[in-house]
C-alpha cells in the first residue's frame, strides 16, 4: 500500500458495467482523451492505495468504462463501486507557458504589476466555475481569480507568477 | 414559483449602475456587492465583481457561461475541505 502524499486524485468507480467484471468511472479531469492509454492505476482501499493494471479503457466524455486484471466478476466489481482512483503526480504531463496545476503552484511567490510581490501562494481554492489563489499581504488575506486577462506570466523557474490584478482588487482586501 | 416574466431578472440597482459606468469607459474596476441574488446579465462579462459571502469578498470574474445565474452561485457561504479522514487526499 502507498501513501496519497505524491498522488492525485483521478476519479471514481462508479459501478459494475455488464457482468463480466467491467466499471463505470468517473473521470474528473478536463481532459478525459488524455487517459486513454492509461495502463495502471491506484484505488483507495481501506485508506491505503492499492495498484491494478488496465487491461482496457474506453472513455466517452467524463466517463469511462474500465477493466482491470484479475476483476473479472460481477462480485469482485460490485466491491469496487465508489472507490476512489488516484495516479502519482509524476505521470501528470507537464504544462507549459501560463498553464499550470493547482498543487504545482502551492508556494510560488505572486508579484503584481502595481503593488509587487504579495507574497507565496498559501492555497488553491475552488470555487464553482473558478478558482482563487489564497495569499496573505501583510497578514490580510487577498484572493486572486485565476485567468488568462489577470497571469501574466508563470516563471517556473523563479517559482513567481506575474499578475496584472484589476483596479481595486488588491486595495479592497489590504484596506479592509 | 419562479419569478414572473414581466418584471424581467433582478438586478440591483446600484449594482448594476456601477458595471454599466465601467462598460462605458470601458474600465476594469473590481466592484463590490452584497447583492447574492442579483442575476448576471450579458453587460456583467468580463468584471470582476467581488460578491460578499458573509464574511469575506470573493472576487467572480464574470464568463459567458454565468449569464443567467445569479452572483452568490459563485460565492459559497461554505467551504468544503474533505472529511476528516481524507486529509491527505492528493489533489488535481
Amino acid at each position: 500500500m502507498s501513501t496519497f502524499d505524491d498522488y492525485y486524485y483521478l476519479g471514481n468507480i462508479i459501478n459494475p458495467h455488464g457482468f463480466k467484471g467491467k466499471l463505470n468511472v468517473y473521470l474528473d479531469t478536463d481532459e478525459p482523451a488524455a487517459y486513454d492509454q492509461l495502463d495502471a492505476l491506484f484505488l483507495n482501499i481501506k485508506g491505503g492505495l492499492v495498484p491494478y493494471f488496465i487491461e482496457s479503457i474506453k472513455i466517452r466524455n467524463q466517463k469511462a468504462v474500465l477493466e482491470l486484471q484479475d476483476v473479472d466478476t460481477l462480485e469482485k466489481a460490485s466491491l469496487l463501486s465508489k472507490t476512489e482512483m488516484y495516479l502519482p503526480l509524476s505521470t501528470l504531463p507537464t504544462l507549459e507557458g501560463n498553464q499550470f496545476y493547482y498543487h504545482e503552484v502551492v508556494g510560488f511567490e505572486i508579484i503584481d504589476k502595481e503593488y509587487g510581490s504579495l507574497g507565496a501562494i498559501k492555497e488553491v481554492l475552488e470555487y464553482p466555475n473558478q478558482a482563487v489563489l489564497q495569499v496573505f499581504t501583510k497578514e490580510k488575506e487577498v484572493l486572486i481569480p485565476i485567468n488568462s486577462g489577470i497571469i501574466q506570466k508563470v516563471d517556473r523557474s523563479h517559482k513567481t507568477i506575474h499578475i496584472q490584478a484589476p483596479d481595486g482588487l488588491i486595495s479592497m482586501y489590504l484596506n479592509a | 414559483m419562479s419569478r414572473s416574466l414581466k418584471k424581467g431578472p433582478y438586478i440591483d440597482i446600484k449594482l448594476e449602475k456601477k458595471v454599466l459606468a465601467n462598460v462605458d469607459s470601458e474600465k476594469k474596476t473590481v466592484i463590490k456587492t452584497w447583492s447574492r441574488a442579483s442575476m448576471i446579465s450579458p453587460d456583467f462579462v468580463g468584471q470582476t465583481i467581488a460578491v460578499h459571502n458573509g464574511n469575506k469578498f470573493i472576487p467572480v470574474y464574470v464568463t459567458e457561461n454565468m449569464v443567467g445565474h445569479k452572483l452568490g452561485e459563485f460565492a459559497p457561504t461554505r467551504l468544503f475541505r474533505g472529511h476528516a479522514g481524507n486529509k491527505n487526499k492528493g489533489s488535481k
